[in-house]
């Protein structure tokens, strides 16, 4: 349902793209179950090639333009993500999974280059200057967490058969990173109204980061019409899910507070109920909630970039049951549609005065349907001890009657080695059959390269494949070891790609991610080099002081020895002693 | 103690010897002391040798391989010679001018006694030594062909890129004209071409016997005007620069030397490109759209492309829309005399809010000049600065803002885009601003004459500061010994030095387009040698680090081996008294 929704939007933005304005942007707001709520950001801007060209920047941000010019990039998706889509409860994922990325930070390109080592060098300019754009650790994308997917990725903008030649595939991933206002803050400078008006004056990173799950993305591409110009498009999506109970705890207050006795629904039937006693019953009641609660801010009215009429003007929507009643609170003038037979109510906001949609507490006649998800993938680390281990990922086909061709990419740190002749693949419902059709392997090279794995499967309706391969933990480097070596190594996740069925070659792709894992590595005790050295040093020099002493030394008869009887440690102290007495006496006498 | 000491009950000190003498007793009575057997002179030698021998073996094996293994290698550097350059000590620059004059209408006796009468005239006049201008009778056939040449910057360029060189070594040239209409002798400076025009009239030329004039003097005084600038930046420059020319230079006045210092400020360092950076900013949604394009193509292009023989350029736009004022600076206020917003002085340093307003310098090498547009909000508008009721101010060494106030039509509002006819006087502005930011002097009125002057102080610039990196390159290997020098460095030290000499030559020769060529890469590999970023690593690995993992091995290790030594040294000086005793 979702996704159709959304699906339908961005048909109607295709068919929209030559409207006037090269500017839009929509928010689309949609409850989901257990008090949650979707929202999902989007924004558009064009820029003509020509005007790319000539570097004359109007919708699209220079510092970016500048770094793909620089960077030779066709075409850039930059992913920050955080928090886990819960698939279960929440349906299937917003874009399809398109504009999502694995958490931490994923990038993938389109560079321009005639050999692989240019190209190469090229991602390291962009990554670098990516790095410095959005305060992330971009620039550790190096060789080993860079490689380039053979069928995962298909560009997604228009590019010509002969500059397709020259393209260049490469992707990497940072899972340890993680995403924080400051990457938002840039993000924001990038857009033209820059969250002083519009829907981007909703985003603030307190609640954004908050949020269960959210995703920020950038997209770069070129698009060609039918015969017009062609126009680099810049798409900007923030996804988040949002606790509405949580979201709405006031800033300066939020340590949540028990409800007040007074306010407790309780199941009376329990024959524990008392005045003390409670259990508890769940409210029937959607919660209340309005945007400035929500978002943490209010909504300052509509970016006068966006087309003045027309569908692209009404840049709020939501998506709820038509019974549910939604209240508009703002001054100036607005304008309210209804789409899909009243579930997708938008809005025509007002410049330059605040606008707040406000959706009392409702008890619901009637749930939206959830869409079911196309396939549900989890992955994890099996095994014990520290030299071994073994993945496995469980992807289910929920779908009664289609079977699904998927590509399945892994891309793994080097000291995570792979033992591929333990790469099973099985069927539920039919254990025999072997459900990979294609393998594309690189192996790693130890400190240069990661491995990367693609993997072409189908999978039959109403089945579930089980994949598992051991792997084997290499030991670092003392010096490889980052500082809090004992938490463990983030595992990017592995991305899944559907794959268009025969029957429907024009359907879009479909991307889901598993999470990220985290291995635990042998970790030495760090201040073991010191110890070695210093036990080494000791024992070396013992054998050398012993060596040269019998070199050196003269060995006489015990008797022989000058002052034996007297002699002796005991007859050493004792002189010494009577040496210090006498003086010390004397000393004594003198003073008197 | 004995129980005949206490029947004795004599004093202690009698009881001690008595004491001794009845040990000494026993002692003789029942052994006689053992002495261990004499040890043989062999043994001594052998055990002297390998003594000896393990010391050999630290001091000539140990020590240098440990000297070798942890030696920081240092290539050598002519230290000797970069300080000298540093110093001003191996080259002195000097400037001279060639200077042709034309004078088809006179046989060339006279011209070349005019010539002569003028070049006396012109030294006389000189005070700076340095820079030399020196006349030359242009052949009458180059005469005309010049002269047929001569047409608006279209010529200029031709002559910049690709004219012979005998062209480019002619900074300026000076056509005599008879004329018998208006004032005689006067001037006319071409402003698109370097060439002075000067009229006269026939009487006016000297006779061979004379050997002063009216005209010559005038073409002296003249000459000298146009130059005046030029030799006051340079010898500034040469003042400022290093200490050994101070005392051959004339003086400044402190006026002159100040406007200077603020020019010198102003300018950006010298870069073989420039980014520039034309954006649009506004505190509302309008304008978002400006019509710069074919602005910038129609007055800033040709400039650029007379900059082209100094200098590339990229040019890029941007527009930004709610670009707040940094909070920093006070609210613009209005002034009901002038029905103006006002901005004041001191406000206009923390105009543009870094933090917020993505003026980000561009990729890539060489430095980004910044042009601001600034359309204030149409509540505050129009916006001026208090003091002087301007619109436009230079931020030094960073680039220019403009305030553009809209013709105020109260109904009209801001027009969504501006056009290319409101954006002319932002353009205009902006390529003077470009011209100061870049060093270009104020004066002569003649642009061509104005870049030479600018080719000429950069050179020199670029030679001073290659000159100085290359000291400070020497001064740091001196202060620090345990920073590593690669031998990039001392190539990249060679080629400055080779290109340094090339510029001084090519400065004595006149060739200034060469010289600031050869200037540009000596002052590049100047800069890759000081920057070399393998020099700085081993700073941070102190000697103290190196010891600390030693010392639990070398500790026991040199104990035992010293004892022994001191040991057996004693022994040996022992045995040498014994012996000459």
């Amino acid at each position: 349902m979702l996704s159709s929704l959304i699906f339908l939007l961005s048909l109607i933005f295709v068919t929209c793209t030559q409207a006037d304005s090269d500017y839009h942007e929509r928010l689309l707001l949609r409850p989901l179950p257990q008090s949650a709520l979707l929202a999902s950001f989007n924004f558009r801007s064009n820029e003509s090639s020509a005007s790319f060209e000539h570097r004359n920047f109007r919708y699209f941000p220079r510092s970016l333009g500048q770094t793909l010019q620089h960077a030779h990039t066709k075409e850039l998706h930059l992913r920050f993500s955080l928090g886990r889509w819960d698939a279960e409860s929440w349906g299937a994922r917003p874009w399809d999974g398109t504009r999502e990325g694995g958490t931490g930070v994923e990038l993938w390109a389109w560079v321009d280059a005639s050999s692989d080592e240019e190209a190469f060098a090229r991602w390291l300019t962009l990554t670098n200057a990516l790095s410095g754009l959005f305060c992330a650790s971009l620039n550790f994308i190096d060789s080993t967490k860079t490689i380039r997917p053979v069928i995962s990725f298909r560009p997604e903008g228009h590019h010509t058969n002969s500059s397709l030649l020259n393209l260049h595939l490469l992707h990497g991933t940072l899972p340890h990173e993680v995403v924080c206002t400051e990457n938002l803050t840039p993000f924001l400078k990038l857009l033209p109204c820059k969250g002083k008006a519009g829907i981007s004056s909703l985003l603030d990173g307190h609640k954004l980061f908050d949020a269960s799950w959210q995703t920020m993305s950038i997209d770069v591409r070129p698009v060609c019409g039918d015969g017009s110009e062609c126009v680099l498009e810049m798409e900007q999506t923030v996804d988040m899910v949002l606790d509405i109970e949580r979201s709405k705890r006031p800033r300066d207050n939020p340590i949540p507070r028990p409800v007040p006795t007074e306010e407790l629904s309780c199941d009376t039937s329990k024959p524990y109920n008392s005045e003390d006693s409670c259990y508890p019953l769940d409210k029937d009641a959607e919660p209340s909630w309005s945007l400035a609660e929500v978002f943490g801010r209010p909504l300052k009215g509509a970016c006068p970039l966006t087309d003045a009429s027309g569908y692209e003007s009404e840049t709020v929507c939501i998506n709820v049951p038509t019974e549910r009643e939604v209240q508009v609170n703002t001054s100036g003038t607005y304008a309210e549609e209804r789409h899909e037979d009243g579930l997708l109510r938008c809005y025509k906001l007002p410049t330059g005065v605040d606008f707040d949609l406000i959706l009392p507490e409702q008890v619901p006649t009637a749930n939206l349907a959830l869409e079911e998800p196309p396939l549900y993938a989890a992955r994890s680390i099996n095994g014990h001890g520290q030299e071994r281990g073994s993945v496995q990922a469980v992807i289910t086909n929920p779908s009664t009657t289609s079977a699904i061709q998927f590509v399945y990419l892994e891309s793994l740190p080097w000291f995570m080695k792979p033992y591929l002749h333990t790469l099973r693949a099985s069927i539920s419902t039919s254990p025999s059959s072997n459900p990979i059709e294609e393998t594309y392997y690189r192996p790693a090279v130890d400190r240069h390269r990661g491995t990367h794995l693609e993997l072409l499967l189908s999978i039959p309706p109403a089945s579930t494949i089980t994949l598992t391969y051991d792997f084997e933990k290499a030991i670092l480097r003392y010096t490889e070891y980052p500082p809090d070596a004992n938490r463990g190594f983030d595992v990017a996740p592995a991305v899944i790609r559907l794959l268009p069925s025969n029957s429907s070659p024009n359907t879009k792709n479909v991307y889901l991610r598993t999470t990220s894992l985290l291995l635990p590595l042998p970790t030495p005790d760090f201040s073991m080099p010191y110890n070695v050295i210093i036990l080494t040093s000791t024992v070396m020099a013992l054998g050398f002081g012993h060596i040269f002493n019998l070199l050196v030394r003269r060995f006489v008869g015990v008797d022989e020895v000058e002052n034996w009887n007297t002699g002796g440690l005991k007859g050493m102290l004792k002189s010494r002693i009577e040496r210090l007495r006498a003086r010390f006496l004397g000393k004594g006498k003198k003073d008197e | 103690m004995s129980p005949k000491a206490d029947t004795d009950a004599s004093p202690s000190s009698n009881s001690n010897t008595a004491d001794g003498i009845t040990s000494g007793k026993v002692i003789d009575a029942v052994t006689v002391k053992k002495e261990p057997p004499p040890e043989s002179k062999e043994a001594i030698w052998t055990r002297r040798l390998v003594i000896l021998s393990f010391w050999a073996v630290v001091i000539l094996i140990g020590l240098p391989v440990w000297w070798k293994t942890t030696a920081i290698y240092r290539a050598d550097l002519p230290l000797q010679v970069m300080t000298d350059w540093a110093d001003g000590k191996t080259c002195r620059p000097v400037f001279p001018l060639r200077i042709a004059v034309e004078a088809p209408a006179l046989p060339s006796q006279d011209a070349q006694h005019l010539l002569r009468t003028t070049q006396h005239a012109l030294d006389d006049l000189n005070e700076f030594s340095a820079h030399h201008l020196r006349l030359l009778l242009a052949e009458s056939s180059t005469t005309v062909n010049t002269s047929q040449d001569i047409l608006p910057i279209t010529n200029y360029k031709d002559t910049g890129l690709h004219g012979s060189t005998n062209d480019e070594d002619i900074a300026l040239s000076i056509r005599l004209i008879p004329g018998e209409s208006g004032t005689t002798p006067r001037s006319e400076l071409q402003p698109y071409s370097p060439t002075l025009e000067v009229y006269y009239t026939p009487n006016q030329i000297p006779p061979s016997s004379s050997t002063s004039s009216p005209l010559a003097t005038f073409i002296a005084n003249e000459l000298q005007k146009v130059f005046a600038e030029e030799q006051a930046t340079l010898a500034y420059l040469l003042s400022t620069s290093s200490t050994a020319h101070n005392s051959k230079i004339k003086s400044l006045s402190p006026e002159t030397a100040a406007s200077l210092e603020r020019q010198s400020t102003r300018a950006f360092k010298y870069a073989p490109t420039y980014h520039l950076t034309f954006s649009l900013f506004t505190p509302s949604a309008t304008p978002s759209a400006w019509e710069v394009e074919s602005a910038l193509h129609e007055y800033v292009s040709p400039l650029l492309e007379s900059l082209f023989s100094i200098s590339n350029f990229t040019v890029d736009t941007q527009v930004q829309l709610y670009a707040t004022f940094s909070p920093s600076i006070r609210q613009p206020e209005y002034d009901p005399e002038r029905k103006a917003w006002t901005l004041r002085k001191e406000d206009l340093s923390g105009f543009i809010n870094a933090a917020e307003w993505p003026l980000s310098p561009s990729i890539g090498v060489g430095p980004t000049v910044n042009f601001v547009l600034y359309v204030p909000d149409q509540n505050q508008s129009p916006l001026l600065v208090k003091e002087n009721g301007g619109n436009s101010w230079l931020i030094p060494q960073w680039g220019g803002v403009l305030i553009l106030n809209p013709s105020t039509q109260l109904n009209a509002g801001i027009p969504t885009a501006l056009s290319k006819d409101a954006l002319r006087p932002a353009m205009l502005t902006f390529s003077n601003q470009l011209f100061s930011l870049l060093g270009l002097p104020q004066s002569p009125a003649s642009l061509p004459l104005r870049l030479s002057t600018l080719k000429r102080v950069r050179a020199a610039s670029l030679l001073f500061s290659a000159s100085s990196t290359l000291g400070a390159l020497a001064r740091l290997t001196k202060a620090l010994p345990s920073i590593s020098i690669p031998d990039t460095v001392a190539k990249s030290v060679d080629q400055t030095i080779v290109h340094l000499h090339q510029a001084c030559n090519e400065l004595r020769e006149g060739r200034f387009h060469s010289a600031l060529e050869h200037a540009r890469v000596a002052e590049a590999e100047a800069e890759k040698a000081f920057f070399e970023r393998s020099m700085v690593g081993q700073v941070y690995f102190p000697d103290e680090h190196k010891v600390a993992v030693y010392l639990p091995l070398l500790g026991p290790v040199a104990v035992p081996l010293l004892m022994a030594a001191l040991k057996e040294l004693k022994n040996l000086s022992r045995s040498r008294k014994k012996g000459s005793a």
